[in-house]
This record gives C-alpha cells, sequence and structure tokens, in this order.
C-alpha cells in the first residue's frame, strides 16, 4: 500500500485546490474569450485592435512569466492603490492580495486569449443563413446570440475547448512557483522532506491524468450533444 | 569594443535595475534557453520520428506502448515531470558512483530530458496524425508500382507526412520555448530565472518581468515567421498555381 | 379610406454593392391580399430588393413603411442604418420571410423550428404556440415529421416546414425569396401547392420567383425588373400575356 507519510490530507486538499482553481480559470478564461471573439468581429476599430493585440501579447509570452508579472506585479499593484487611498483620501483599506483569486485571474486572463481564437473560429463556421432566419423572425441580437449562433457555434468550438482545457489543467500546476498550495506544491515539498519524489510524484500525475480522462468523456458527450441535427448522430 | 561598453554605460546610465551588470544575467538566461530548447528539440525529433512511424503501426502490441509514453507525456504537467526526473535521478542504482553523476548532478541535463521526452511525445503524436493523413491514391500507386513497405514510408509516406506536419510543428517548437520557462524552477538561470533574479534582487517585477516577456515574444514572433517561410517554400506545390 | 393601413410600401429604394448600383430606385405597395410575385433575370436585383424589405439588407436611401408605420434612418459613418434597431425588430416580426436555402435551424427539430419565434419574439404561451404548430404541420402535410431535424428531411419537406414556421408568426406580409429554386423538380410541386393555398385564402405576399405558372395563376401583380429598375408592372395576364419591352418579351420566350 502506497505510505504517503502524512501527507495524505495535504495532498487531497491540494487536488480540490488544483481542481477548483482549474474549473473557476475556465469560466473566466470562457467568458473571457466570448468577449474577445465578439470584439474581433465587431465593426469597432479600437475594439478590434484591442482584443488582436490582447491575443497576440498573451500568446507570445510564456505562461509563467504572464503569471509572475501579474502575480508579483499585481501585489506591488494593490499595495501602491492601498497606498494611495491612504495618503490622499486617509482610506485605511487594507487589501487583501489573495493567491488564489490572483491565481484564478492570472490563468483566466492567459487563456481567455486562446479561447477568444477557438471561440472566434467557430463564430465564423456558422452558416450566415441560419443568422438570417433568426434576424428575419424578428429576433433582436441577444435573442439570435442566445438561441442560435451560441448552440451552433458550440458544436465548432467545443474540439478547440477541450485542448485549450486540458493545456490549463496542466497550467495550474504553475501556481505551485507562485506561492499556492496545490498538489504539485504539495507533492513538490513532500519530495524534498522525504527524499521519496516518486511517492508522491506518481500519484499526482496519475490525477493528472484521471482528471483529463473523466473530462474527455465529459467533452465526448458534450460534442454529441452539439452535435444533433448536424448528421452522423 | 571599449567605446561601445562606455556608450553602453552611458545609456543605462541613472537606470538602477537595467545595468551592464544585469544585462549580462539576461544575456546568459538568453543562452541557456537557446540551448536547452534547441537542443530538447533536435533530440525530441529524432526519437519522434520512429515513434510515429510504430504508433502508426497496425499491430497493437507496437503502437499500444507508444500511445502509453504520450497519452502520460501529454497528459501530465511539464513540471511534474521535470520534478521527477530532476528529483528522482538520485534514485537510479548506481549512478551516483558512474561517470554521468556529474553531469546528472546539475539541473541542465535533467531538465533537457524532461522536456526532449516531452517534445518527443507531442511531435510522435503530430507526425502520427500527418502519416494518417496520406491520401490513399499515394499509396496505392507506390504499391501499384511494386515498392516495398519501407521504400514506400521512406519515398512516399514520410515526406509528404513532414510537410503537412509543418504548421503543427511550428506550434510546438513555440510552445517548448514558453515552456522552457520552467526550467528557472529548478534553479537553472534561463531567460525567466534571469528576471526572477532581477525582481528579488530589485523588488520590480514590472521592469524585470516585461523587459524578458518582450524577448520571449521577439523569439516567438522569430520561429513565427521561420516557419512560414518554411511552410511557403516546401508547401509551394500546394497552393494554386496563379498563371 | 382603407380600414386598415397598407401593410407594406416601400419607395424609392436604392442599394449599391461597392460601385455597382444594384437597386437604382425601386418602389412596391402590397395592399391586403395582394400577391406581388417579382421577376428578372439573374443579377436584375429582385432578392436584394426583397431582403431590403425586411432590412437583412440595409438600402442607401428610400422608405419603407410597414403597416403604416415609416422605418426611422439616420446616417453614420458606416452608411445609412435603422434609428431604432428595437423598431427593426418589432417590423420584421410582422414580415416573415422564407428563404431560397431554407435556413431551418439546424440544431432544433422542425417542431421547436416552429414554436422557437413565437414563443420567444412574440412571448406566447408554450401551449397555445404548440397548437398552432401541430395545426400548421398538418397543413403543410408534415405531422410526421414535427420531431425531426432538418438535416433528416428532403428539401420539399424541409421548404414546406420553413413556410409553416413563417405562418406561425401570423405575418402581415410574407416575403418568399426563390422558394422553389433549390429543391430537385420533382419536390417543386408540392411546395408550390402551399403557396397557392396560402394566395387563396388571402394572404398577402410578395414573391421573387422563376416559376412562370405561379406568376400568371396566383399573384395579382408582377414586376419585372430589369438592372435595378421596373421595367414592366400590372396584372399578370398583361405583362406575361402581353409583354411590351423586347427584353420581357425575350424573358419570357420558351426556352429550346
Amino acid at each position: 500500500m502506497l505510505d504517503l507519510q502524512g501527507y495524505g490530507p495535504r495532498l487531497i486538499e491540494g487536488a480540490g485546490v488544483t481542481i477548483q482553481l482549474a474549473v473557476l480559470s475556465l469560466l473566466l478564461a470562457i467568458i473571457l474569450g466570448l468577449l474577445t471573439a465578439t470584439a474581433k468581429m465587431s465593426r469597432n476599430w479600437f475594439l478590434r485592435r484591442t482584443a488582436t493585440v490582447y491575443t497576440t501579447l498573451i500568446r507570445g509570452v510564456p505562461d509563467l512569466v504572464l503569471m509572475m508579472l501579474l502575480f508579483f506585479g499585481g501585489q506591488i499593484g494593490v499595495n501602491a492603490i492601498s497606498d494611495m487611498l491612504y495618503y490622499n483620501y486617509e482610506i485605511d483599506l487594507y487589501i487583501n492580495f489573495n493567491a488564489f483569486a490572483a491565481g484564478v485571474l492570472t490563468i483566466g486572463f492567459i487563456f481567455g486569449a486562446y479561447m477568444g481564437e477557438t471561440f472566434r473560429g467557430a463564430f465564423m463556421a456558422v452558416d450566415n443563413g441560419q443568422i438570417e432566419a433568426g434576424k428575419a423572425y424578428g429576433m433582436s441580437s441577444g435573442l439570435v446570440f442566445r438561441r442560435i449562433r451560441f448552440p451552433q457555434m458550440m458544436r465548432h468550438a467545443l474540439p478547440g475547448l477541450s485542448n485549450n482545457w486540458m493545456v490549463l489543467l496542466k497550467t495550474t500546476a504553475l501556481v505551485s512557483v507562485i506561492g499556492l498550495t496545490d498538489m504539485v506544491r504539495v507533492a513538490a515539498e513532500a519530495s524534498r522532506a522525504t527524499h521519496e519524489p516518486f511517492t508522491f510524484l506518481i500519484p499526482v500525475a496519475v490525477v493528472y491524468l484521471l482528471i483529463a480522462s473523466v473530462s474527455e468523456w465529459i467533452f465526448a458527450r458534450l460534442q454529441k450533444r452539439y452535435d444533433i441535427g448536424f448528421g452522423g448522430q | 569594443m571599449l567605446d561601445i561598453s562606455t556608450w553602453f554605460n552611458d545609456a543605462l546610465a541613472g537606470n538602477t535595475i537595467f545595468t551592464a551588470d544585469t544585462l549580462g544575467y539576461y544575456a546568459q538566461g538568453f543562452v541557456t534557453t537557446t540551448q536547452l530548447v534547441f537542443l530538447s528539440l533536435i533530440a525530441g525529433l529524432i526519437i519522434a520520428v520512429p515513434l510515429a512511424i510504430m504508433r502508426s503501426s497496425k499491430h497493437k502490441w507496437i503502437s499500444l506502448p507508444i500511445y502509453l509514453f504520450t497519452y502520460v507525456f501529454r497528459g501530465t504537467p511539464l513540471l511534474i515531470q521535470l520534478y521527477i526526473i530532476y528529483y528522482g535521478v538520485v534514485f537510479i542504482d548506481g549512478i551516483q558512483e558512474s561517470f554521468l553523476w556529474p553531469i546528472l548532478r546539475g539541473a541542465f541535463y535533467p531538465a533537457l530530458i524532461a522536456f526532449t521526452l516531452n517534445t518527443a511525445a507531442y511531435t510522435t503524436e503530430i507526425f502520427r496524425g500527418a502519416i494518417k493523413a496520406t491520401s490513399q491514391g499515394e499509396i496505392e500507386a507506390a504499391r501499384a508500382y511494386g515498392m516495398s513497405r519501407g521504400l514506400m514510408m521512406r519515398r512516399i509516406i514520410l515526406p509528404s507526412a513532414f510537410r503537412r506536419a509543418l504548421p503543427a510543428y511550428g506550434n510546438e517548437v513555440i510552445f517548448m520555448l514558453h515552456a522552457s520557462a520552467i526550467a528557472s524552477v529548478v534553479t537553472l538561470m534561463d531567460l525567466t530565472g534571469a528576471a526572477r533574479f532581477v525582481y528579488a534582487r530589485f523588488y520590480a517585477p514590472f521592469d524585470a518581468f516585461l523587459f524578458v516577456a518582450a524577448i520571449y515574444l521577439c523569439l516567438t514572433f522569430a520561429i513565427l515567421y521561420f516557419f512560414r517561410f518554411l511552410e511557403k517554400r516546401l508547401l509551394a506545390h500546394l497552393q494554386p498555381q496563379t498563371p | 379610406m382603407a380600414a386598415t393601413p397598407t401593410p407594406l410600401e416601400v419607395r424609392n429604394i436604392k442599394k449599391r454593392f461597392g460601385d455597382t448600383e444594384v437597386l437604382k430606385g425601386l418602389s412596391l405597395q402590397a395592399q391586403k391580399g395582394d400577391v406581388i410575385t417579382l421577376i428578372g433575370a439573374s443579377g436584375s436585383g429582385k432578392s436584394t430588393f426583397l431582403r431590403c424589405m425586411n432590412l437583412l439588407e440595409q438600402p442607401d436611401d428610400g422608405e419603407l413603411i410597414v403597416h403604416g408605420e415609416p422605418i426611422r434612418f439616420k446616417t453614420t459613418k458606416h452608411g445609412r442604418e435603422p434609428e431604432d434597431w428595437k423598431q427593426v425588430v418589432q417590423m420584421r416580426a410582422k414580415l416573415s420571410m422564407v428563404f431560397q436555402s431554407f435556413n431551418l435551424w439546424a440544431h432544433m427539430t422542425l417542431l421547436e423550428n416552429i414554436i422557437e419565434a413565437p414563443i420567444n419574439v412574440l412571448k406566447k404561451p408554450k401551449k397555445e404556440a404548440l397548437e398552432h404548430a401541430h395545426a400548421l404541420l398538418d397543413r403543410v402535410g408534415l405531422t410526421a415529421r414535427a420531431n425531426a431535424y432538418p438535416a433528416q428531411m428532403s428539401g420539399g419537406q424541409q421548404q414546406r416546414g420553413a413556410i409553416a414556421r413563417a405562418l406561425a408568426m401570423d405575418p402581415e406580409v410574407m416575403l418568399f425569396d426563390e422558394p422553389t429554386s433549390a429543391l430537385d423538380p420533382e419536390l417543386v410541386g408540392d411546395v408550390l401547392k402551399v403557396m397557392h393555398g396560402l394566395a387563396d385564402e388571402g394572404r398577402t405576399m410578395v414573391v421573387v420567383t422563376h416559376e412562370m405558372s405561379f406568376a400568371r395563376d396566383v399573384s395579382s401583380q408582377v414586376i419585372y425588373l430589369h438592372q435595378g429598375l421596373v421595367e414592366e408592372a400590372g396584372p399578370p395576364d398583361q405583362v406575361l400575356g402581353n409583354p411590351q419591352s423586347p427584353r420581357l418579351k425575350q424573358f419570357l420566350a420558351p426556352k429550346y
């Protein structure tokens, strides 16, 4: 039997952190991705340009560097704001720079750029006649989005979405470097303390594989659901 | 030489963070990053070609082990793989007495091994996809001319598969460059390591990380344009002819 | 004086795509019960004209009055645009369009297609929408296909389904954009039969078509367009039976 030398509960806690971090970041990334895709397809020059700069810059720089920039920089930024509030307005506001929230914001912000590309391609793959039919029947643009554009887009977006999720999941491991206690950090600490790296690192690797396999199954089911009506069912 | 260095110091005068000293760290980091990425890509590529052929095999007992390898290495974070190799290398029997120990004791070679295996796994799957996409017609034509399996693989399937794989492989190269940033986690002074050092010394995250981000961005664009150029050269015959 | 306002009136519609002026000032007035057919060679602008009527294309000039209510326009740097998109949305709900390529929503069953806009746009109760939908399905002969997805239906079935979807809106005016052009010849008859029935019960329709028999038998007015202008217009026996312009004569001449 695997002897985790008392690190078991902490590893499970760490796994919880990993999963929560990944899921919340995914939600943020999806929202940012939808906004980015919309901005990229907008008629407004400024919105289009901003979205392009965002996706290009984010995809051109390593996740870890962005993470450190936003994480360590964010800390200083938050301190500067609270200092400014105190000196100028005598508002004594203690803003707690929450590491977990910062992790979610950072990963969500990074993957929003990747999601933006995925969604843009998927939106463009929707047949224009389907959209026109919605408009012709008096649907507002919000309704067209909710009832037609989004459900039909998802079919094209899911493969990319699934791929982004798998990469995002693995990226969460990097938060261990900047101080969040996810399962990788617990395993690395335990490895150093006990000099038994395999005992801790291999089970953690297996947990990643498990999460990946479960998500693959979920995505396959989602794909089936959104493929309805497009033949091949 | 003296002129340049005085000019350099003048240009940097008044800048407390970007001195010739810290820029030296970035330069050293650039060399380490380039070495790591370049060597692991080359080694990974060499490993990936036979693995991709085996992975495409009809025999389960050949393709399955390769699939397991790619599944594990693509399904787990590179950081975990790096830790396992970096912390685990000590436990290989007799390693500490062998001639390899002086090399493996440092962080560079464990990182290189982890990166190589990781990129080999991704590249194997990229090539497998490209091999699978070979048109049936081309294969039949090769058979009709009496080519053996080996000859067909060497002369028909692989050359066209490599070209098809080029865009995806370009992405893998960029991915590897970005992934190499975690080398700094195991104390290597790569580009990111240099930035972390400067950050720690001056507590100036924006200067330290924005500067290194700009370097990575330039490298990314250089790789991007290199692969676009390659694609244009190698895939020219697939483009519609304009009279 | 008419007791009810004119369902649809367009005046002096102009439209250009880049350097080409495709509509050079077209007008049309559909009174209640009118069936107006637009005919003309491809490229004459008849489909664009129809699409300007519910603003799927934005006309560069001209007026659009639906049920006595003029659509307000404004000029922006992107060109002429409706001033109030809410007004456009309300207007479109009164004009149902039937498309050449059906455009049934692929991710919904036929029944879901039919109740979608009544429930979400007209805010009808679901029960009422379903009852109406079943009656319409019966009418177009597709009761058995209610739960089929568009991809599982033939072109003729899809187009009849699309007509049922249009009828579910209780539209003031129905716009048909070459409804039979994408169909195999043997499927055209069923769709035309449904459209005949609609004309007989007094529906107001504007139809872009290549089916001369339909234009002759059903319409109250035929408009022949040529290069974005009305070349000839009038009752069918006049326009089709006794064409004046050489171009229309040639257009109507039997093809060998």
